[in-house]
């Protein structure tokens, strides 16, 4: 037995060999480099300035490297883009770099395609795997290539788009799953110009934004958050009021003066209402547009849009007011708007408004800099390097239909947009492409699309690649330069490297048309070279200071009606009572996040919860349904069938199911797969990549999984009356 | 009976100050290394500025351990058949780092600059005495506030806490 006295003996003892224990000599090592990295002081950090690769905003980033490693990375404060800010998702590129699962070296396909199984092989042996259906393909029917990427913007693009011509075949596609597509047509429609706008808020008295989530994830949010803290508070004695009209209330909504929740697929109509009270009352700055406007307008009374959109049509004519009397004002149509059935309508019915207050080309207003301007020295091949921003599904739906008809006979894939993931698998895409002899991805991870490939050629990331690039927002007329702040961590080439490399094995015309000895030369021999005006653009990380000139929106006198197709969305509203709405996530976005733990772990900024997927509702519609917070339930569409928990968000307008996108993956690694299931499996294969295109029911069910949250959904009131 | 209480704290006690006493002491003693390289060829016989191997003293907090790129600039043609220069081409060949063991130390929580001294004009053999005869490292100095005192106050520099300890 132990006795009290030897218990304090034996503890003393412990504490003894606890406390001196570490005082024995320990030798430790220093471990100096084999090879230092370039410009190495040991113990001083560098900042190389380069271009994020995280979505495809095209933010200038500057990377604090120690010890030739990668350790943080910040927003570049002369880019113009995004003045020193970043956003999450840029700041995880770092996982990206150094992530377990990453692609370090060729992998040839070692079971049946679609399997995943895969064998590692030498750079010497993949290119030989490459190059033989390569060259069959180019001298028996060279047209039977498909390259499906990413939009590559600059230098790359060139290299793709000159490697694919002089090859001899035309089916390139570049998809985007929030291209905005819809904005394009309208902005074509509206004001004569079939390109994105600036909108320039931090000038602007009064934001009316329709669905538009420009805070989070639209097409540039750490510009928009930058422009928009300006309009707030930048100004001695304006600030700017900001009213959202939309389905949900997101992050950015919250950010709002006034939210008014309206019917997801109705935000156009709200502007025409809008519309009509300032003609109405002859509140309009553009007067010459608002008479010929007069007639269409009529219909749209805001008694009548109240009644489409369940918006008060005492609200509709206080902002119509609102927005005349504190000129220069805006009005923005996002995401949501953009990718409804109708989301060409919903985007020129919101632009319409920008005409009638004579905002179009003034500051505070919205504006089109010409963005080939920058590339003016490449003529024609201008919009390889600055290609319009398309999502590509037309041309996706296309090159689908040709791959079912047998006409691609190989297949090169390329970047983060994940066609296998983003696409409604009513397309069949996995089964088309089955269907090509040959398949060749260049990524950094497996994933759903690319593990469909034969072989799979390992891509430097953003971090360690040369690059140039144009942002679509807020750039200035300034090309942005990507050069590697690391070293290559693993055996990696770039896509452009190897169509470099494989048009001089081809010869001919292709070896003619990419006639670098590698992407770096060629980006070098582009601007000016090492030693010229290419090192300080280096250092400062881009050509800033040259502003580009704003083209003239020609048709803003004449200005087209536009005209509501009244495209229900789809389902029958008595099997599925709820309209279904999709919105990018603010940390995944289209779902290329998923796979880093710190983008998993960061709390959705509405509904707190982390590391999978959920219905947002609202409390009054879910009680209605029996719905209690946190349920698991089945969310069933016409076209499909998925599982998830409950979330109540008192800012969903009644009958509507929000969801993020991004969750739902089976083959992108072990941090992104199995948590939650794909909403675009609900949505049907439409003419037009519509987020917004139908109804959903919920019936609760049992799951075995919970949704963890960080916040409580009545917030800390309820927290603290329950201590 | 009342038990004789067995007083294990005195001799624990001396164990304690021995190992503690022993440890503290440590400085001087000579720390085997992977190879026997000598300070006082290069530095006394071939007149190398110790800032050709050690060359980020005046540019970091740190002074570096020379790369094994560093060592074969030289040594790629110079005294190659010496075994110890043939150790060097032997981790050169495989790639791999030479792993050195540490000498010289100072506790974490003193911040260090090596570049102020070496900026200021403080010859290296200052607080390294006798290294220019050395073979491998080795530490002759105890690095004690003490020694740092004295010399600031000398040159009537700050002794501010905040300048080394933050």
């Amino acid at each position: 037995m132990l006795d009290r006295r030897q218990f304090l003996k034996l503890g003393g003892a412990t504490a003894f060999a606890t406390l001196f224990g570490g005082c024995d000599k320990v030798q430790s090592r220093l471990i100096p480099f084999v090879i230092p990295p370039e410009n190495y002081t040991l113990g001083e950090a560098l900042w190389y300035a380069s271009v994020c690769g995280q979505c495809p905003a095209g933010c200038g980033i500057v990377v604090r490297v120690s010890e030739g490693r990668a350790k943080k990375i910040e927003g570049n404060p002369l880019h113009p883009v995004n003045r020193g800010k970043l956003c999450a998702r840029g700041q995880a590129a770092l996982q990206a770099l150094y992530h377990p699962e990453r692609l370090s070296r060729p992998m040839k396909l070692s079971g049946a395609r679609g399997s995943g199984a895969y064998a590692p092989v030498s750079w010497e042996e993949a290119l030989s795997l490459l190059m033989g259906p390569l060259k069959k393909v180019k001298a028996e029917a060279p047209g039977s290539l498909l390259m499906l990427t990413e939009p590559m913007r600059g230098h790359a693009g060139l290299v793709a788009g000159r490697f694919m011509k002089t090859f001899g075949s035309k089916h390139r596609v570049s998809w985007d799953p929030f291209g905005p597509d819809a904005m394009l047509s309208a902005n074509a429609a509206v004001y004569g110009v079939r390109d994105l706008p600036e909108h320039d808020l931090a000038n602007a008295r009064y934001l009316l934004s329709f669905s538009g989530d420009f805070l989070e994830t639209g097409i540039s949010p750490v510009h928009y958050a930058r422009e928009y803290g300006r309009m707030r508070g930048d100004r001695e004695t304006i600030r700017g009021k900001f009213v959202h009209f939309g389905p949900r209330l997101s992050m950015t909504a919250a950010a709002a003066d006034l939210f008014i929740p309206c019917a997801p697929g109705t935000e156009g109509f709200v502007a025409l209402g809008i519309a009509h009270v300032m003609v109405r009352d002859r509140l309009t700055i553009a007067s010459s547009a608002a008479g010929r406007l007069l007639d269409d307008l009529g219909p749209y009374s805001p008694e009548e849009v109240e009644k489409k959109t369940g918006v008060h049509a005492h609200d509709i004519a206080a902002a119509a007011e609102e927005f005349s009397r504190n000129q220069p004002g805006l009005a923005i149509a996002g995401t949501g708007a953009a990718t409804g059935p109708d989301g060409a309508f919903h985007c020129a019915a919101v632009a319409l408004l920008n005409v009638l207050a004579g905002n179009v080309g003034t500051p505070g207003g919205v504006s089109f800099p010409n963005r080939a301007q920058a590339f003016a020295k490449y003529g024609t091949e201008a919009a390889l390097l600055a290609p319009s921003p398309e999502s590509g599904y037309a041309g996706m739906r296309t090159a689908l239909e040709k791959i079912r008809g047998g006409a691609v006979r190989m297949a090169i894939l390329s970047g983060a947009t994940n066609p296998a993931f983003t696409l409604p698998p009513s397309l069949k895409f996995n089964e088309a492409l089955s269907k090509v002899p040959f398949v060749v991805a260049f990524a950094s991870f497996l994933d759903e699309t690319t593990s469909l490939a034969d072989l799979v050629l390992p891509v430097p990331t953003a971090l360690e690649a040369w690059g140039d690039d144009l942002a679509p927002v807020g750039h200035a007329g300034a090309i942005t330069l990507c050069q590697p702040v690391v070293g290559p961590l693993h055996d990696t080439r770039s896509m452009p490297d190897v169509l470099i490399a494989a048009a001089k094995e081809l010869g001919g015309e292709p070896a003619k048309a990419l006639p670098w000895g590698s992407f770096r030369e060629c980006i070098e021999n582009a601007y000016g070279g090492p030693g010229g005006e290419m090192e300080k653009a280096l250092q400062r990380g881009g050509f800033f200071g040259e502003s580009s000139s704003s083209r003239s929106a020609a048709r803003t006198g004449n200005v087209a009606f536009p005209k509501a197709a009244e495209r229900p969305i789809g389902g029958d509203p008595k099997a599925f009572p709820l309209a279904l709405h999709l919105y990018p996530s603010i940390t995944l976005y289209d779902g290329r996040g998923a796979n880093l733990p710190w983008l998993q772990e960061m709390p959705d900024p509405i509904s707190t919860a982390v590391w999978r997927n959920w219905v947002e509702v609202s409390p009054k519609t879910a009680a209605e349904l029996g719905l209690a917070e946190g349920d698991g339930v089945t969310v069933t569409s016409p076209s499909g069938k998925i599982t998830a928990h409950v979330a109540f968000n008192p800012g969903v307008a009644p009958d509507v199911a929000a969801m993020p996108l991004g969750q739902g993956h089976t083959r992108y690694g072990k941090y992104a797969n199995g948590r939650g299931e794909n909403p675009i499996s609900l949505l049907p294969a439409g003419e037009t990549y519509t987020l917004q295109a139908t109804r959903v029911a919920l019936a609760k069910t049992k799951l075995s999984t919970t949704l963890a949250r960080t916040g409580h959904p009545e917030g800390q009131w309820k927290v603290k009356n329950m201590m | 009976m009342a038990r004789r209480p067995f007083n294990a704290a005195i001799p624990l006690a001396c164990l304690a100050l021995t190992l503690f006493l022993s440890a503290g002491d440590a400085f001087a003693e000579t720390v085997p290394q992977p190879i026997a390289f000598s300070h006082k060829i290069h530095v006394t016989d071939y007149k190398l500025n110790c800032r050709f191997c050690h060359s980020s003293t005046n540019k970091s907090q740190y002074a570096n351990i020379p790369s094994v790129e560093k060592c074969m600039m030289c040594h790629r043609s110079i005294a190659t058949d010496k075994p110890e220069v043939k150790k060097v081409a032997r981790y050169w060949n495989e790639k791999k780092p030479i792993p050195w063991n540490k000498v010289i130390d100072v506790p974490n929580h003193v911040y260090f600059p090596h570049k102020k001294m070496v900026n200021a004009g403080i010859s290296c053999l200052t607080c390294h005495p006798g290294m220019d005869q050395a073979g491998t490292a080795v530490q002759k100095l105890e690095f004690g506030m003490g020694m740092c005192m004295e010399c600031h106050r000398k040159k009537k520099v700050t002794i501010d806490c905040w300048k080394c300890h933050y």
